[in-house]
């Protein structure tokens, strides 16, 4: 290093070319928070773009003229119950397709990632209304698991190829069968990858669109649909629809914030890996 | 909510299952636990009678939501409501006939957009002989519109909405500048060009920009300067009238509009009006509770209504039925259905909806003073003025593929607002409109 | 039992995710192909008709059909490199000695998490050419305001700055991930040679980095290339077919037009554009010698 002057320079120059990318990236939620707590008038009124008023008449509206309680509701079972038959499906082929080089089938599971989902649509609603699962969380949780499932099985692969495999073969000589020593073994020193694909799966069905928009009725209509229905509204309620906004990310910031360790290695680690 | 839990009962059960199957596969020395429960039976449940109502996002369906708890003490029949924007409407409901689906009972639409469509596709169950069983039923409605819902003599639905593009203007700003109402397209632009004032965040003009939402709004204009969608099965996009009328069109948006209007429909459209952003603005009288209501609009009590401006051939709004009601093919709740519709139609609903602000379709609630009570004075008188001119009944080309020749026809209107040559663009649509007329031979 | 199961254990294992996958895609996917072979419109009373390969004929003749071709390339090809670059950049930079390096990640991963009609949401607000913080903005430095997302000529680059908002910070992520674990030794190397650092940079990171690129790029394109809910939520395609991308146009042409066996023949087409970028991707990286 040659002399302390240039280097600190440097320093300021990187923390400052960070943070400044930062607040750009961060600027559109911050518009979106400061939005939903102005009127319509204000909003209206771009002279006074930055002025603050706590007023939550927007997101008081939002709950008492939209049922926004059962939305988060219908999101949430919808989400979790995917993510759970995901992994249930999901980890044990994981496993097997790590264990065994089964490069086919991961290249099957990669497929279905591919895939456009519109593709699915019509063939999807006939199916199901054929068996009459339209508007239930069945139909919603099978047609979420075919993008949280692939996702497992895509995170899981490289994280179970890097687990030791003897102690899979300890537990089989104690008399355990495989899948026993799978889920008795294996499993539990596969939590952080188990989280990682958990969450990041969650958060894919919680922000899916296109399948709940055909396959959801009024029973099972999950927010980004009930949002996207309150759009068009009579009137463009700017207001409403980004208090409306705050109220569907917020789980997944705040998910996000606390799980930030995870997702990224979920979001590195099949890459980086390779 | 209640039903909600019921339906995780279900997914529980399916997980308690998967959960079981799997769990037999872990045990260590081969023992192997049972699945249990599986399906938790949820059907004992005892069935009332519902009907489920899929209906679009419009004022007539927050109004009758409110009216429904009458209907459910005086019929015992429960009634639900899916209520979707227009163009998911389309979408839900035909993915959801197509399959034969049988949770349609009630369907809200559009007779110019979906009806001949959902006819010919058997979405819709014949409502004739319900129709037929009340002597004189149909009297009461007016003719044309009933039009609107029948295939020969056979009717798939009950008109429920009416509407007719009438002129909303700011009656302060014109006053202030001492204009008079325009009663012509001429003076109308005039006018809009006097108040063009975007420097102070007033637009002349405001109107449907939206490549296919416009089309039904720029109808008018094409019938006052004498053009029309079709004739006998040919293209008419191109004729000298009809290019006036894109012209004329587009270049009020073009010079005198609002920034954004290629991307506005009419809820975009209102929101500029009712902000106080434009001066003029011709929609569809429908909404105009939109625009006179003042948690809704900020000109509230400065809004003024006009008959549509009178073109070189004269004034030839249109006058259509924009929404009816039809039943469900595969429903099987037929009965209960048409007893929502005919409630929903009767005389006194009709009245208290439209006196609300809802139009309806009865002539003998137009005909009563109370049936238009509650519009404004000059907007009631616009209308009527409309209905008296030689008004159109419809506002598109009448079709079974009416989507694909409205984006074909808005791409002309789009060319018109931009600036762009419009015969051009009117000389290629023209192809693809007739290749659609064609197709429906 | 047990011993049956330990000796297929491979089957055991997969098979209920390969059956779930076959039951929930191969079977729609291929009843989509044979759609495509057919005319139908949604009716109930007309079942489809049979017109062999009309369908696609017809969509090759289709100008929106090949200009939503060309947009969706467009698309795709501008946004993934713009993010690529810029998201190596803002990993270099984030791979320095920076104070609150752990937050900063943590901030960064918000855009790509949050609910994408959400997002389309905001930024319909954002481009909002009468009130819209991007045109204040404009005019603050004395730029004219301009219309965004309902002009003809900007509605994609506005959208593909959207894109560009959303998923730098991914490749920044993975690509910094790749960074923190390439070996010391050949910058120590390069450094007694007396290289710069543009030139270790070019000669010694990007080649380390290029498996990890090559993973990053093959994720952003496959979700580029099948972007759906921003466009959807903020323009629909509009203004008029400006900004309608195959996937978008699909959904007109099912959904609105009620054209299924075209819109079918559409959907394989895009299928298997999709299909043989990513295969031709993962044999990139395959050559590249990394492993799936």
């Amino acid at each position: 290093m040659s002399g302390n002057k240039p280097s600190a320079i440097k320093s300021i120059l990187t923390h400052a070319g960070v943070y400044l990318s930062l607040f750009l990236f961060l600027l559109p939620f911050l518009w979106m928070l400061l939005a939903s707590f102005k009127t319509q008038v204000q909003i209206l009124d771009t002279s006074k773009l930055f002025e603050i008023t706590a007023n939550f008449s927007n997101y008081i509206s939002v709950f008492n003229e939209y049922s926004f309680l059962s939305f988060i509701w219908n999101s949430f079972i919808v989400g979790v119950g995917a993510t759970v038959f995901g992994l249930i499906l999901g980890l044990p082929a994981a496993y097997s397709i790590a264990k065994y080089k089964q490069e086919g089938l991961g290249l099957l599971i990669l497929v279905a990632r591919i895939v456009p989902g519109i593709s699915f649509l019509i063939p999807w609603f006939i199916i199901f209304s054929k068996l009459q699962l339209i508007d239930t969380y069945t139909s919603l949780i099978l047609s979420h698991m075919l993008v949280t499932m692939p996702f497992i099985i895509w995170v899981m692969i490289p994280f179970f190829e890097g687990l030791p495999h003897e102690l899979e073969e300890s537990a089989r000589v104690d008399g355990c069968s495989i899948p026993s020593a799978f889920v008795r073994v294996m499993l539990p020193i596969s939590g952080p990858g188990i989280v990682t694909s958990s969450i990041l799966a969650f958060i894919f069905s919680w922000n899916n669109f296109m399948f709940s928009l055909i396959l959801a009725g009024d029973n099972t209509k999950t927010l980004p649909i009930a949002v996207f229905n309150f759009i068009s509204y009579s009137e463009i309620n700017w207001g409403g629809l980004m208090a409306a906004s705050v109220i569907i990310t917020a789980p997944v910031l705040i998910l996000a914030l606390f799980a930030q360790k995870y997702i990224i290695a979920g979001l590195t680690g099949g890459s980086v890996k390779g | 909510m209640k039903k909600s839990l019921v339906g995780f009962k279900k997914t529980a059960g399916y997980l308690a299952l998967a959960v079981g199957i799997s769990s037999a596969l872990v045990g260590c020395s081969g023992e192997s636990s049972t699945s249990s429960d599986s399906k938790s039976a949820d059907k004992t449940e005892k069935k009332v009678q519902e009907i489920r109502v899929v209906a679009a996002n419009h004022p007539w369906t927050e109004s009758i939501k409110k009216e429904l708890p009458a209907f459910e003490k005086e019929t015992g029949i429960k009634v639900k409501i899916d209520s979707y924007f227009e163009d998911q409407l389309t979408q839900k409901t035909s993915v959801e006939f197509a399959s034969n689906s049988k949770g349609i009972d009630v369907v809200m639409f559009r007779p110019l957009q979906d009806g001949k469509m959902y006819n010919k596709s058997g979405y819709f169950a014949d409502m004739s002989s319900y129709v037929g069983s009340e002597k004189g039923y149909t009297d009461d409605f007016i003719p044309s519109s009933l039009g609107s819902v029948k295939d020969g003599d056979k009717f798939y639905g009950l008109p429920l909405v009416t509407e007719t593009e009438v002129l909303y203007y700011r009656k302060d700003l014109l006053e202030k500048a001492g204009l008079e109402v325009p009663k012509t397209l001429e003076e109308l632009e005039a006018a809009a060009k006097k108040l063009h004032d975007p420097a102070n965040g007033v637009s002349g003009f405001v109107s449907r920009g939206k490549r296919a939402a416009a089309v039904t709004q720029f109808s008018s204009y094409l019938y006052a300067f004498g053009g029309d969608f079709m004739k006998d099965g040919k293209s008419t996009i191109t004729s000298p009238e009809a290019i006036e009328a894109f012209k004329y069109y587009g270049n009020m948006l073009n010079k005198y509009g609002p920034k954004g209007t290629l991307n506005m429909s009419w809820p975009e459209a209102m929101a500029v009006f009712t902000q106080g952003q434009a001066a003029f603005y011709t929609d569809a009288s429908s909404l105009f509770t939109n625009a006179t209501d003042p948690a809704k609009s900020q000109v509230a009590d400065k809004v003024g209504f006009a008959p549509f401006p009178a073109g070189p051939e004269g004034t030839k709004p249109y006058n259509i039925t924009s929404w009816a009601l039809g039943i469900g093919a595969n429903s099987e709740k037929k009965d209960a259905a048409w007893e929502f519709i005919k409630w929903v139609e009767s005389k006194e609903m009709v009245l208290k909806l439209q006196a609300e602000g809802n139009p309806g379709a009865r002539i003998s609630v137009w005909n009563s003073p109370e049936g238009t009570a509650k519009f404004p004075k000059d907007l009631a008188e616009a209308i009527g003025a409309n209905g008296e001119a030689e008004a159109v009944p419809y506002d598109r080309p009448v079709l079974i593929n009416v989507g694909a020749a409205r984006d074909v026809i808005g791409d002309v209107i789009l060319a018109g607002i931009e600036g762009k040559d419009v015969k051009e663009a009117a000389e290629k649509a023209d192809g693809e409109f007739q290749k659609i007329l064609d197709s429906e031979k | 039992m047990t011993n049956w199961i330990d000796r297929n254990i491979k089957w055991v294992f997969t098979m209920p995710a390969v059956i779930f996958v076959a039951l929930m895609m191969v079977a729609p996917v291929g009843y989509t192909f044979w759609l495509s072979f057919h005319e139908w419109s949604m009716s109930n009373i007309t079942p489809p008709l049979w017109v062999a390969f009309q369908n696609y004929l017809e969509l090759f003749q289709d100008e929106l059909f090949i200009k939503s071709l060309k947009l969706m390339f467009y698309f795709t090809i501008v946004a993934v490199t713009v993010e690529t670059v810029l998201g190596v950049g803002l990993a270099i930079l984030m791979n320095q000695n920076i104070v609150g390096k752990g937050l900063v990640k943590t901030l960064f991963l918000l855009p790509m998490v949050a609910t994408p009609v959400a997002v389309g949401l905001i930024w319909v607000l954002i481009y909002e050419p009468n009130i819209g913080i991007a045109n204040v903005f404009l005019e603050k430095i004395g730029l004219p305001g301009q219309e965004w997302l309902t002009s003809q000529n900007l509605v994609m680059p506005s959208l593909i700055f959207i894109d560009v908002w959303e998923w730098t910070p991914m490749i920044a992520l993975i690509v910094l991930a790749g960074l923190v674990s390439l070996p010391k030794d050949p910058y120590e190397a390069a450094m007694i040679d007396g290289a710069n650092t543009w030139q270790s940079f070019t000669k010694i990171t990007l080649p380390l980095l290029k498996p990890t690129l090559y993973s990053a790029v093959l994720l952003r394109m496959i979700d580029a290339l099948k972007t759906f809910d921003i466009i959807y939520a903020t323009t629909q395609g509009g203004p008029g077919t400006s900004s309608q991308t195959i996937n978008i146009y699909g959904y007109v042409l099912g959904f609105q037009y009620f054209k299924i066996g075209q819109a079918s023949a559409l959907l394989m087409v895009f299928f298997i554009i999709v299909l043989s970028i990513s295969i031709f991707t993962i044999l990139l990286r395959k050559r590249a010698g990394v492993n799936l």
